[in-house]
């Protein structure tokens, strides 16, 4: 498959900070990729050098081949953009600025009524067409700003951080929309700090921190760099130092805590732990309520790899 | 108290427009204070004038100049005649004489010369006119019997010499009342648009949706909360008004201690109570804090111009001033001004001024009424 | 591309209401104002018949005041000085005087003429020029009676006579007199005008707000919507002209409406060279514009402080070019001229009002220059920041 992006040792300072510090990566055509990291991790400032809005110190960007520069217009009328911020003007209609932004891309009036009405059809704002952004709640307003990102039918979308701060149902709606602009031949960037996002809909994942590519793959590469196998969750009330310590020494156990009347459990390798444990309870004549399986998630392996949450 | 801090922390953002105000208000004081000081004997306007002399100046032309200048004050504007155009079109100069070359032969000879002159036909240059013709007759009488020049001229001194004597009769300091009508005319901007404007910036701020919910939920009792509400902005405009009373006695001095000074101190008091009432009025109506100061430069400017805050009502055509009755401010302005006319004050001075006072509170008494209507009909909304 | 931009650019600025009301709207109703206070302050200083009161007393009645001071209380209209009352007694014409019904009053005492007043002011000083005026006849009939005495010593016998012939002579030839008085002012002396060209002028500089909204869409480091833009396949220099253009356009429309309100229903006279006025509006507008677009590159700030730097500009330069008191602009003028021929405001206003006073003339042309090279500077400093491409953080 052909490399949609490649950027090669990509360095952005502001002034003292290393915002992105020599940063490599390539995305494959067709693929959902997954910038993942915490707040300030540098996603966005990368994604603002890709799109050569932001000068960076070092390094090469490359995007369907070509050299991408501010004029390189033939890359800019193939690529969508779906900033953090909602970038729409409060005085046009939700038609008006789908058909604005639209308009930068795409001159032939025609084509351009018919993508407008795709777009809002994508995002299910079918009903809303002469609303103003003012008269929209928050999760329409993010879909509205998406249809103005992507109406043009871009080879390459890059989507920054679309479902923040986004209602279950709208993020669904963007998620399937997002997937269905896959299908229909699209490469997508996807950056965002929700790791569920980041399971559910990409392919490969590269996950950021400080500015540095700190692991990539796909998700079930990734999650193998985590030493945690499996996690067990129980509610106990009145757990004792030393029953901590006697769990700590079952089978496979790496890592106990216990926390407000919960007690986590991390396993290096994951076979019958379930069962030992439900045992040792037994024995011990505990009371529990709740038992959870987890099988290991991205923040696992962010909170192995950098000692820190991915979510503040 | 938690109320009242916050509301100390809202006005401390408004703080940049009430220095505006104040700092227009004291340069236009200061502006129209520069006249002259109080005189007992009689003294007579002069003319604004310039003359511009082609003949020698010598004999009658010489007389002719000495007597504009006795009369009148003669403005020196150096360059070209574009310079003295200007002057005249800014009344820098009302009257322009141009003495022509021949001016003494032509009068001697029992001529009228030819005298060009440039006005702006207001009350100095009807004056200048007078006294330019006065001079031409007198001399024009004396040229058939004088045998000389020299007895022309002592002729027409000695007759423009005679003098009548004016007797004043008011002991009023006409001058500093007049100062201090000014300054409180001029309040009325002030006044209206500091509170206006800042009054409904802060309910704004105190009722912005967010906001007025957590405060509808919280353990405060909603009629304590805008209780408190209401007696901070009132607080407010009272500091306000102490602050023009306190900046007039410093910019006014010896005249507000007396009499006249309180009235003028009373009237703008009630005013400031009117003002804080529409300022209500209008926070109930408009919750837009980008449409609040629209709305204030609309309803001070238009106040303040219609009412003769700016311009003296004097000075404005009738069918204005009728409009203008219809507002508070025309009240307030209307006792200003009658104060500087009120020699002595007895039942038939102050009754005047006591009914305009009584039409300002009850203008305010409406404009609450309305409030409250307005308020009520919105309670069911958030 | 160019219009597709023009067209959303055309359509957000008339969508946005607070950006009409201060370029649109609150001009007219200014307007509406100045000329509601102002319409009636040059009538009234122009000089009006004078209230007096006099006393009709014995003197009086048989004075030498009489006949003069009834004729100025009688003639046509606009030669009339005075409004007289005649009362019987002092006491009446004090009275008079203490409820500013008169203006002062004449009493003849002991043969001497007395003037009473209030106060020191233009009709009083009237007043005391008329009496000192008939004063002075007796004045010149007893100095040309003693000389014609002096001339004819053997006629004393008839001093009375003489007095008399010259008296009658003296009136005579002082009410023929016409005084050759040319007027040679320019017409056009309606200082209030200058009130409304301020006002013109400070429609023209708001318009920049319009410039500033408008190229702050469009600027990635100045606005989201500006950064979705510019990744888009459409060249910086055309979005930025169209934007601007459509701005300008806006301004043009709201400048009009300004113009025919003014002169069709504030009746402002703007002089009679219509394509001066045009070639004026549209430099100013220019200034105005291009104050917006330096204020939207140069200024890294939100859009409200934007707006509030070209607000208090502009109010500053109308201050000083008279929108506060004419008499302003005069003392800026003749005091330190610099600082008016480098404030847009004040060009603008000095364009209309040379145009009105001395038609068409160089001064006008300095004004429309003048504003062109402030467009040209302010533009030049944009177009450098405006060349930036990318940028090091937005």
């Amino acid at each position: 498959m052909k490399n949609v992006i490649e950027v090669k040792n990509l360095t952005k300072k502001y002034k003292e900070l290393k915002a992105v510090d020599n940063l490599s990566f390539e995305v494959k055509e067709g693929e959902i990729l997954g910038l993942l990291g915490p707040n300030g991790s540098g996603k966005s400032t990368t994604i603002n050098c890709l799109l050569s809005l932001l000068n960076f110190d070092g390094g090469d960007i490359k995007i369907f081949g070509k050299e991408m520069s501010p004029n390189a217009y033939d890359i800019k009328r193939k690529i969508g953009v779906v900033f953090q911020d909602v970038a729409v003007f409060e005085e046009l209609s939700v038609y008006d600025n789908i058909d604005y932004f639209c308009g930068l891309y795409v001159t032939d009036k025609k084509t351009r009524k018919k993508y407008v009405e795709d777009a809002i059809k994508l995002v299910g704002l079918e009903n809303f067409k002469k609303f103003y952004p003012k008269q929209l709640s928050g999760g329409l307003l993010r879909r509205l700003n998406i249809a103005c990102g992507i109406a043009h039918k871009p080879k390459l979308i890059i989507l920054d951080e679309p479902t923040v701060a986004v209602d279950p149902q709208s993020r669904n709606n963007i998620l399937d929309g997002i997937k269905k602009l896959r299908k229909d031949g699209a490469t997508i960037i996807y950056t965002t700090h929700y790791m569920e996002e980041v399971e559910i809909l990409c392919d490969r994942v590269i996950i950021l921190d400080k500015g540095s590519v700190i692991a990539s793959g796909t998700n079930d590469e990734l999650k193998k760099l985590s030493s945690t196998k499996e996690k067990i969750i129980v509610e106990v009330m009145d757990l004792d130092k030393n029953h901590i310590k006697e769990i700590n020494t079952l089978k496979n156990v790496a890592q106990v805590t216990y926390k407000d009347n919960n007690l986590t459990i991390a396993y290096d390798k994951g076979k019958n732990n379930i069962v030992d444990l439900i045992n040792y309870f037994k024995k011990e004549e505990i009371t529990y309520n709740n038992i959870f399986v987890a099988r290991p998630t991205l923040n696992d392996v962010f909170l192995e790899l950098t000692g820190k949450e991915l979510r503040d | 108290m938690t109320v009242f801090k916050a509301f100390l922390k809202v006005l401390n953002k408004c703080k940049i427009p009430i220095i505006i105000y104040t700092v227009i208000l004291v340069f236009f004081s200061a502006f129209n204070m520069q006249t002259s000081e109080k005189s007992v004997s009689f003294t007579a306007s002069k003319p604004n004038i310039l003359i511009v002399n082609k003949a020698k100046e010598e004999g009658i032309t010489k007389s002719f100049i000495n007597y504009l200048n006795k009369n009148s004050n003669v403005i020196n504007i150096v360059g070209s005649e574009e310079k003295i155009d200007d002057a005249l079109f800014y009344r820098d100069v009302s009257y322009v004489i141009y003495v022509p070359e021949n001016f003494s032969q032509e009068i001697i000879a029992g001529k009228s010369p030819e005298i060009k002159v440039k006005t702006v036909g207001d009350y100095g240059a009807s004056l200048a006119n007078m006294m330019v013709e006065r001079y031409l007759k007198i001399a024009n009488v004396y040229s058939d019997v004088a045998e000389s020049e020299e007895e022309l001229v002592s002729l027409i001194d000695d007759t423009l010499a005679t003098k009548v004597d004016v007797k004043i009769t008011s002991k009023l300091d006409s001058n500093s009342i007049e100062k201090a009508a000014f300054y409180y005319n001029f309040l009325n901007y002030c006044i209206l648009a500091g509170t206006i404007y800042v009054i409904c910036l802060i309910l704004s701020s105190f009722k912005e949706e967010n906001i007025k919910k957590r405060t509808m939920v919280s353990s405060m009792s909603n009629k304590k909360y805008n209780t408190i509400l209401l007696l901070s902005n009132g607080l407010f405009a009272f500091v306000l008004w102490i602050f023009y009373v306190v900046l007039s006695f410093i910019l006014l001095g010896k005249i507000m201690n007396t009499m006249h000074g309180l009235f003028f101190i009373i009237n703008s008091f009630i005013f400031t109570f009117c003002a804080l009432t529409i300022a209500f009025l209008i926070a109930n109506l408009v919750s837009n804090k980008n449409a609040v100061n629209g709305i204030v430069n609309v309803i001070a400017l238009g106040s303040s111009f219609l009412c003769g805050s700016f311009v003296p009502t004097s000075m404005l055509p009738n069918f204005v001033l009728k409009i203008a009755h219809a507002l508070p401010s025309y009240w307030y302005i209307k006792t200003n001004d009658l104060l500087k006319e009120v020699e002595v004050f007895n039942v038939e001075t102050i009754n005047p001024i006591l009914t305009n006072m009584f039409i300002i509170i009850c203008f305010s008494i409406i404009f609450i009424i309305i409030t409250n209507m307005v308020s009520i009909k919105r309670k069911g909304k958030i | 591309m160019f219009i597709h931009n023009f067209k959303y650019a055309f359509k957000t600025l008339f969508s946005n209401k607070m950006l009409i009301f201060w370029t649109f709207a609150f001009p007219i109703i200014l307007g509406t104002f100045f000329n509601m206070a102002f319409s009636n302050i040059e009538n009234s200083e122009k000089m009006k018949p004078v209230d007096i009161a006099i006393v009709n007393n014995h003197a009086f009645e048989f004075g030498l005041y009489k006949e003069p001071l009834e004729k100025l209380g009688s003639e046509k209209k606009e030669e009339k000085i005075f409004n007289i009352k005649y009362v019987d007694s002092k006491k009446d014409a004090k009275e008079l005087l203490d409820k500013n019904k008169v203006s002062g009053y004449f009493i003849i005492i002991d043969d001497k003429p007395n003037v009473v007043v209030n106060k020191n002011g233009f009709d009083e000083t009237i007043f005391k020029y008329v009496i000192e005026e008939i004063d002075s006849y007796i004045k010149i009939t007893s100095n040309i009676g003693n000389k014609k005495i002096a001339e004819n010593p053997n006629e004393t016998g008839r001093v009375n006579t003489i007095y008399q012939y010259v008296y009658l002579d003296v009136t005579k030839k002082i009410s023929e007199y016409k005084a050759n008085i040319k007027d040679v002012s320019r017409g056009n002396l309606s200082y209030t005008m200058i009130e409304f060209y301020t006002l013109i002028a400070m429609a023209c500089l708001y318009g920049g707000i319009l410039g500033t909204v408008s190229i702050n869409n469009v600027l990635a480091n100045m606005s989201n919507n500006g950064k979705r833009v510019s990744v888009s396949p459409t060249s910086k220099a055309k979005l930025v002209l169209s934007s601007t253009l459509a701005s300008y356009v806006v301004q043009l429309i709201g400048l009009l409406l300004l113009f025919l309100y003014t002169i069709f229903v504030l009746k402002v006279d703007y002089g009679n060279n219509l394509p001066h006025v045009i070639l004026l509006s549209l430099a100013g507008s220019l200034a105005g514009l291009s104050l917006g677009i330096f204020v939207s590159c140069v200024f890294k700030t939100n859009e409200n402080t934007k707006t509030g730097i070209i607000i208090a500009f502009t109010m500053l330069g109308c201050f000083l070019s008279g929108m506060m008191g004419i008499t302003m602009k005069y003392i800026i003028d003749k005091n330190v001229p610099i600082i008016n021929k480098i404030n847009p405001a004040s060009m603008i206003t000095d364009g209309f009002y040379s145009l009105y006073y001395y038609g068409t003339s160089g001064r006008f042309f300095f004004n429309v220059v003048s504003l062109l090279i402030f467009s040209l500077i302010l533009i030049g400093i944009s177009v450098l920041s405006l060349r930036r491409r990318t940028y090091d953080s937005i």
